[in-house]
């Protein structure tokens, strides 16, 4: 493999680690900011791989770029979204701990 | 582009809102424009020349990075469908909201929710896609959560927001993926690609397009409500205000049905080489996403069916009934994928029913679970209750939303004439096509099996709104006011109109499909 395709394999198997990592956080993270971060690590992660996908000998494709970017700007959107439903949230349950959140069942 | 109307109006909303003090001038501003957006969406219909399509990229930038919006018949019949239930959910608002404060808000939303949902319908390459499919998502978790002052809101918003999220990313690593390979994602572009390469595929690129097909699959099966990605949708249906839960169950889930038909039948098909002259070319799967998509369809029906006799709430009982008809949808698409895949010179015509099917069930059910899901908001806002025992016999109190519901039931139960059997009969005729292949048999043995069980407990609810004895809610109840009610009549009566027009939409569908597949 030449070097481009080795940076790009080390990249995207970083990329794996910190999607695997993102998922971690939102299945066993007890309290709901702590969700929404594992949810920003993997959009941030994804990111990372639109880049990595526009690796080419002469730099990254600016396509790759422009995605990147956009796909930054709307997870900027999804952020503030979530966040005005934890604060919601808490004004309701008086907690922010997600094993609280158990009233909606079958 | 009408879309741009839609999007373009919504600021103004919130401006105006504060300016004028005159009482009704958001929602007549809400329904002028949806009603200018469906007038525009019909002149575009009659625009698009026979069998092509019509493109337009944003700043005329071109290919490769130009955003693009490619819309053939297929686009314009889901357009058609997102606005005119948007029109009708805008009117049943008029009075349903209006204990809400915040209402600009909530008009600004829909429509932003109808413009992203219009905007996937034309999207041309991946990434635009992905960014209308995310506008549309964030307005459907705002709207979710509008009520902020009941529990049950907040915490079923939220839960959808960290599922749908968690589907989006992974959508969006699959689209990522696809772009690492071609190096563009222009949806038609890639299909070009692949013509070029078919026959060279080498394992690393054939490992590449399956990963990505699954993990596309997967991230849009999410908003799709297809099993086992469906548990959002029991607790965002019945947390919504009605108007908004007949948005999400008519529409919003359509609409992740639909960008999976989109990107499995274009990008991941191609058009096989040395065709002779004469026979009509079509798109084969590249990846086997027919075997895949029946085996989510018929999973979703199952399952959904067995949960929905435990409920004791009206409108999550109907959300639970949606769940089993978005499975009937993706199992259609993917009997029509699986006969293309293993079948490719002889089961055109077959795959061609099974995919008019499940197009023609999408509007039978939009219109169908729009129907139920607003008339339960009728019944909701007349006995303030949603407990089906309480509700008993309402459909005495409340004539018209109780015939009307009655005649939503029927249709979607799939009783002939009614417009509901005849695409239930066509996914179910394009499974049974080929009796020497087992899986496809003993598949559309379930779906059937499936069929007669939801008739079964759709006459069951039926039976217990408008025959049953007088709950203690359903007592006091008289009839919704009429702004309320209209819609829910028109519904109907577009249910029994279908039933007459059937030949015509049936070639409409079929038109729409040949849009999807014919094309390439």
């Amino acid at each position: 493999m030449d070097g481009v395709a080795q940076v790009q394999t080390v990249y995207m198997a970083t990329v794996v680690l910190l999607i695997a990592v993102g998922l971690y956080c939102i299945i066993s993270k007890r309290e709901l900011l702590r969700i929404i971060l594992g949810i920003e690590i993997m959009a941030s992660a994804i990111n990372l791989n639109f880049l990595v996908m526009g690796l080419g000998r002469s730099g990254i494709d600016a396509l790759a770029q422009s995605m990147a970017v956009m796909s930054m700007a709307i997870g900027a959107c999804l952020a503030a979204v979530a966040l005005a439903l934890i604060v919601n949230v808490f004004r309701h349950y008086g907690t922010t701990d997600v094993r609280k959140l158990r009233r909606l069942r079958w | 582009m009408t879309l741009l109307v839609s999007a373009a109006i919504m600021p103004l909303v919130k401006i105006l809102e504060d300016q004028l003090r005159f009482r009704r001038l958001k929602e007549i501003l809400v329904t002028g424009s949806l009603t200018l957006s469906l007038a525009l969406l019909v002149m575009l219909y009659r625009q698009i020349p026979k069998g092509g399509y019509l493109e337009a990229f944003l700043s005329g930038f071109g290919l490769p990075f130009g955003v693009q919006f490619y819309i053939d018949r297929f686009s314009i019949y889901m357009s058609i469908i997102f606005c005119g239930i948007g029109l009708l959910v805008a009117i049943f608002s008029y009075r349903y909201m209006e204990v809400d404060t915040g209402l600009d808000k909530y008009y600004g939303l829909l429509l932003t929710l109808i413009a992203g949902m219009v905007g996937v319908a034309f999207a041309g390459d991946l990434f635009n896609l992905y960014v209308f499919w995310e506008l549309m998502c964030i307005s459907s978790y705002s709207l979710v959560s509008f009520r902020k002052y009941r529990w049950e809101a907040v915490e079923a918003g939220f839960k959808y927001l960290v599922m749908s999220t968690i589907g989006s990313l992974i959508a969006l690593y699959g689209i990522s993926l696809i772009y690492g390979c071609f190096k563009t994602v222009n949806m038609h572009e890639i299909a070009a690609k692949l013509v070029l390469i078919q026959y060279k595929l080498d394992f690393s690129l054939t490992l590449y397009l399956y990963l990505a097909a699954g993990l596309i699959i997967c991230g849009f099966a999410v908003t799709a409500a297809l099993a086992p990605f469906h548990t959002w949708l029991p607790d965002a249906h019945p947390a919504a205000p009605a108007s908004i839960s007949a948005m999400l169950s008519g529409v919003v889930i359509k609409t992740g049905i639909y960008a999976l038909a989109r990107i499995l039948f274009t990008v991941f098909s191609t058009i096989p080489s040395g065709v002779a002259i004469g026979v009509t070319v079509h798109s084969i799967p590249i990846v086997d996403y027919g075997f895949v998509m029946i085996i989510l369809g018929v999973l979703t029906i199952t399952i959904a069916n067995i949960m929905v006799l435990k409920q004791r709430d009206l409108k999550r009982f109907l959300a639970f009934s949606s769940i089993v008809n978005m499975g009937y949808i993706a199992s259609g698409l993917g009997i029509a994928a699986y006969l293309l895949y293993h079948y490719p010179s002889q089961s055109y015509g077959l795959a061609l029913i099974a995919a008019s099917g499940a197009v023609l069930h999408i509007l039978n059910h939009a219109v169908g679970k729009a129907l139920l899901f607003l008339s339960s908001g009728c019944i909701v806002h007349e006995a303030k209750t949603r407990d089906l025992v309480k509700l008993e016999g309402i459909g005495r109190k409340m004539p018209l939303t109780g015939i009307s519901s009655s005649i939503g039931l029927l249709h979607l139960a799939g009783v002939p004439p009614l417009a509901g059997f005849w695409s239930k009969l066509m996914i179910i005729w394009g499974g049974l096509g080929y009796f020497q292949d087992l899986f496809l048999l003993i598949f559309t043995a379930i779906i059937i099996a499936n069929s007669i069980y939801a008739a079964g407990y759709y006459l069951w609810l039926m039976q217990r709104i408008m025959f049953g004895k007088l709950g203690s809610a359903a007592e006091k109840a008289h009839e919704a006011p009429s702004s309320m009610v209209a819609p829910v009549v028109i519904l109907a009566s577009l249910c029994i109109v279908l039933t007459f027009l059937i030949p015509w939409i049936m070639s409409i569908a079929k038109v729409s499909v040949l849009a999807l597949i014919g094309g390439g």
